[in-house]
């Protein structure tokens, strides 16, 4: 309705507000405590205003934390670079499995394809630590432990069900009478899943690898067990902020805003896409 | 190209939804399939276009069995009733479509879709996403999809149902027209008897998955197979009275309100059985009380339909009775009035199964056409 | 108390920001009296249904007032102001059945469990789904949620009946059945119902009166016979009569003994002098240039006429329709009797000034009916 009274609004204004506020808080706290050191984020009280420094994010880029009695050599950088080749890797290999098994399902309806498809959406209810033992052991019998290709073979359990659910939904949204206009117009099976299907789901299609990406690049576990240090994404390697002399607040806080930097931006850009394949795909599939 | 179907069944879970279909459409002729929601069409030409399988039965065009043969190689153009355009691709991509899969070269795509898209009264648009084209635009973008390549069997399920009242007329006048013009075989469905009467050289009344009646438009009309079929043709729906046939030294005749309505000679045979005599509303005429054979009724309200103008009626019995005449004629005022029946154009149903019951000598029975 | 029911009073509706955002309803302004049946009619997106929308409440008029019986409503919450509606879209209760569905609107009355059944009979006889009584929505088809969802509404106890495209849904046949079932219904009981519909048969079966929109205005609002004998304008002329009315351009030139209007394709139609009056002679001298239209049954054919050629003979059962091509343009004549015409036939076509409307090309505003100026 447009005659809202004034009233209205700033009252919706203020609660939109506390909203927001409750929600961001944290991470605008994280965003000054990694301009800080460690003195005045532990002060008491605590204060918005300091002076800014970039020594958080100077020693992270270095690989050299300054701690209060030692340096700690940290590969910061390189995880981030794990980080960022893992996610790419493991989203382009789901969305290539993945969309045109969920075309499968969506379209092909054969025996047991429901079945199948729960299934794969099972693997997202198992606790991963239950998972990770028995693959440990194995990945170290077949060799694939601690390799790029193990993880990323590993990751497919984050990302594949995840695809598949979203662009399922997102295939079975395109009316099947335009798929079988352009048969009937001359088209094989083929042709038509790439000229319409494809791009008729591609919003799903982008929204599901947005996703994927960002859960891809939030895993923790598997990456713990299954790789070493020259193979681990951030989230592993901020463990080693931990140190016996002591947490270093500020460089965390800087670690935090560097690893969170890209999904974040990524979400953001791709923010439409994101609400409709959720809404749409996900729960429709 | 002729298409023949022979005992066609489809069943979706327990659902029978065609059972036993057999039709034949010589080459260059339109077979209308007309019926009710739900009967049955859209699967009927979804299993011609190959596009689902069917259970038992045969399809074959030119005389050949299409078994197993995929939709884009059966030679067939489709128009749907939701138009199912492509939505990423503009009015052009989409009438090329059939085009573009026949890999005929750029210049020939375009001869091909101007010329289209010309006689179609749609070459201004041809630049626009289907998002931006008006329903009827739309709907004549669906076609002329259909008709680009020049299929030889054209399957047009309800492609009217969702364009306005005015342009689905000035449609129904032109598309069979344009449709001789190609020279296609056509299998066309409609709900609407008026699309059905005015398009097909054929019409198959099709209900419950089951071939009711196939016919001319003419038979269908005046001769309806059962009380099912005359119903759904006509506007307002045909009247129907329960009578008893009775015969005296004059005639077979029926009582209606007490009053005597002659019948045909050839009806003898179903004298003394319960019936239903089907009288359509433009045969039930308003007459002077002192009129041979003047059924009083009580007229209750005038509706205006179309070019007609509608009277709701009431007999002795508390009956319903519609009777419809050209707008602008004179008709009767609300309340008392009486109607005598066009005995030639009256039909006699059998009561309990509800099928059409012929007069013995055809001869005599004159239909007024 | 008096007799006007509903009135709209200069309402305006935009979406999005007043007078910046699309302008759905324009200017409207319309006065429904007790016991009325008024359609508004119009192709999608003319502003009807938002129209009865404000009426109900569910949309917030921008400018204008609205009053339903003398009080004015259009700031209360829907459920103050009495009227029951018909969804479009059925939203009946999925977890009841159908009968309660129907019921539900009573029960907070003062009826009786026994009064309450037999109006709930009464109203489902009526609308052919007694069968489908205990059944849930879900088990229902389109069509018969649509009747059940009409029940709901008519059954209540209200001021005003708003029914948004109540047949919409319905097969061919049961839709004229019903039409002149729920007419009876209401005039029996004196209800005001207002009916949007984009279906002119519908809405000329039902109304009293027609309001036809485009484009948010309000073109003309009149008993369907006004409409059809006298169209406002160009737009209501070809929009409401099926067939629609056929449409000219002419250019007139008047002498002391002819008027004759010269169509396309060097068709000439010449009048003797005293079958126009003189007002109009002097306004279509005036006007030089005209649009004429002419209904398809009001063509006749003659022996001798302005050649036409016969495209399409279509046979309706109780009527044909017969297309033409006429004076560099198309021409529809209906005959009530089967006519064996046959494509390319030449045929002669006469139009009579009484069956002519003569329109301002430039406005579309109607000049004459029938030979007579307007107002």
């Amino acid at each position: 309705m447009q005659t809202t009274s004034t009233f209205e609004s700033v009252l919706r204004g203020m609660a939109i507000t506390v909203i927001i506020l409750f929600f961001m808080f944290p991470i605008f706290w994280i965003f000054l405590m990694s301009f800080q050191t460690n003195e005045t984020i532990l002060r008491v009280p605590p204060s918005p205003f300091f002076e800014p420094t970039l020594t958080n994010y100077r020693s992270l880029i270095s690989g050299r934390l300054e701690g209060s009695t030692a340096t700690l050599e940290i590969a910061f950088m390189s995880n981030l670079y794990n980080s960022l080749f893992l996610s790419v890797t493991s989203v382009t290999v789901g969305l290539l499995l993945g969309v045109p098994a969920a075309y499968a399902f969506a379209r092909l309806k054969f025996r047991g394809s429901e079945d199948i498809a729960f299934t794969l959406l099972s693997f997202r209810f198992a606790p991963p630590l239950l998972v990770l033992l028995p693959l440990t052991i194995y990945f170290q019998q077949i060799g694939l432990a601690d390799t790029y290709g193990g993880l990323i073979w590993v990751y497919q359990l984050i990302v594949l069900p995840l695809i598949l659910w979203i662009v399922r939904g997102y295939f079975e949204d395109i009316p099947a009478d335009i798929e079988y206009a352009y048969r009937i117009a001359g088209h094989g099976f083929w042709a038509t899943f790439r000229k319409i299907a494809l791009p008729l789901a591609g919003p799903g299609i982008a929204a599901a690898g947005l996703l994927a990406f960002i859960f891809a690049w939030n895993n923790f576990i598997f990456a713990l067990v299954l790789a070493s240090a020259d193979k681990q994404p951030v989230t592993v390697g901020a463990l080693a902020f931990i140190t016996a002399s002591g947490i270093n607040y500020g460089q965390i806080a800087a670690g935090i805003m560097l690893s969170i930097a890209p999904t974040f931006a990524l979400a953001l850009y791709a923010q439409r896409y994101l609400v409709e394949g959720l809404s749409l795909g996900a729960v429709k599939g | 190209m002729s298409l023949e179907l022979t005992d066609l069944s489809k069943s979706f879970k327990d659902d029978t939804v065609l059972d036993g279909v057999s039709l034949h459409v010589p080459e260059g002729k339109t077979l209308v399939l007309f019926g009710p929601s739900g009967a049955g069409k859209t699967v009927l030409l979804r299993l011609i276009a190959g596009v689902i399988e069917p259970d038992t039965g045969q399809i074959k065009i030119s005389g050949m069995d299409v078994d197993g043969v995929a939709p884009e190689d059966r030679n067939i153009g489709m128009a749907f009733q939701n138009f199912a355009l492509f939505p990423h691709m503009d009015a052009h991509a989409n009438i090329a479509s059939p085009l573009t899969a026949q890999k005929q070269d750029k210049s020939a795509i375009q001869a091909g879709v101007q010329a289209l898209a010309k006689l179609l009264k749609i070459d201004h648009v041809l630049g626009h996403k289907p998002k931006e084209l008006s329903n009827g635009q739309k709907q004549r973008t669906a076609l002329a999809r259909a008709l680009a390549g020049k299929p030889k069997i054209l399957l047009l399920d309800d492609p009217l149902r969702n364009v306005d009242a005015k342009l689905r007329f000035e449609m129904r006048l032109e598309l069979p027209r344009l449709l001789s013009d190609q020279n296609a075989t056509v299998v066309y469905v409609t709900q609407d008897y008026k699309e059905a009467m005015a398009f097909g050289d054929e019409i198959a009344v099709i209900n419950g998955g089951v071939v009711q009646q196939i016919g001319t438009p003419e038979q269908i009309y005046l001769t309806p197979a059962n009380v099912e079929i005359a119903r759904l043709f006509g506007d307002p729906v045909i009247n129907f009275l329960d009578v008893t046939p009775q015969k005296d030294a004059t005639g077979v005749f029926a009582l209606i309100s007490d009053k005597r309505v002659d019948l045909d000679a050839g009806y003898s045979h179903v004298v003394g059985q319960d019936c239903s005599l089907g009288i359509r509303p433009e045969s039930v005429l308003f007459v002077p009380e002192d009129h041979p054979g003047a059924v009083p009724v009580t007229v209750e309200a005038e509706t205006p339909l179309n070019e007609k103008t509608v009277n709701l009626c009431l007999t002795a019995r508390g009956r319903e009775i519609m009777a419809s005449r050209p707008s602008g004629t004179d008709g009767p005022a609300i309340g008392a009035a009486f109607v005598t029946i066009e005995a030639a154009n009256a039909l006699l149903f059998d009561k309990l199964t509800g099928a059409l019951i012929e007069p013995t000598d055809i001869a005599v029975k004159g239909k007024v056409a | 108390m008096s007799d006007v029911m509903l009135n709209l009073d200069a309402v305006d509706k935009f979406y999005g920001p007043i007078d910046k955002g699309v302008h759905a309803v324009r200017n409207l302004s319309m006065t429904v009296t007790r016991g009325e049946i008024i359609a508004l009619l119009g192709s999608s997106g003319c502003g009807k249904t938002s129209t009865l929308r404000m009426v109900a409440g569910f949309e917030a008029v921008s400018r204008g007032r609205i009053s339903i019986g003398g009080r004015e409503i259009h700031t209360l919450p829907p459920v103050q102001r009495n009227v029951a509606m018909a969804f479009e879209g059925y939203s009946l209760y999925p977890t009841v059945t159908v009968r309660d569905n129907i019921a539900f609107a009573l029960k907070r009355g003062n009826f009786s469990a026994v009064d309450v059944a037999a109006k709930v009979d009464e109203v489902a006889e009526m609308l052919e789904i007694s069968a489908i009584l205990d059944k849930y929505p879900s088990s229902i088809s389109g069509g018969q949620q649509q009747r059940a969802s009409l029940a709901r509404a008519l059954i209540r106890d209200a001021d005003l009946y708003l029914l948004d495209e109540p047949m919409g849904q319905l097969e061919p046949q049961l839709r004229t059945l019903l039409r002149g079932r729920i007419k009876a219904y209401i005039k029996e009981r004196g209800l005001t119902a207002i009916l949007v519909t984009h279906d002119q048969t519908e809405a000329n079966a039902l109304a009293d009166r027609i309001a036809v929109m485009e484009d948010g205005e309000l073109q003309q609002f009149a008993s369907p016979e006004d409409i059809k004998k006298s169209p406002a304008n160009l737009f209501t002329g070809t929009f409401v009569g099926e067939p629609p009315m056929n449409v000219f351009p002419a250019r007139t030139s008047i002498s002391e003994t002819t008027v004759s209007l010269r169509l396309d394709g060097d068709v000439e139609l010449s009048y003797p002098v005293d079958a126009f009056s003189a007002e109009l002679r002097t306004r279509l001298t005036e006007m030089g240039e005209v649009v004429l239209g002419v209904r398809p049954y009001a063509v006749q054919r003659r022996e001798t006429g302005s050649p036409a050629t016969v495209v399409a003979n279509q046979w309706l059962g109780d009527q044909s329709h017969i297309a033409a091509n006429f004076a560099a343009g198309s021409l529809v004549l209906v005959e009530h009797d089967r006519t064996q015409l046959v494509e390319d036939q030449q045929i002669a076509v006469h139009l009579e000034p009484s069956d002519l409307h003569i329109f301002n090309p430039k406005t579309g505003m109607a000049i004459s009916h029938g030979a007579r100026l307007v107002g």
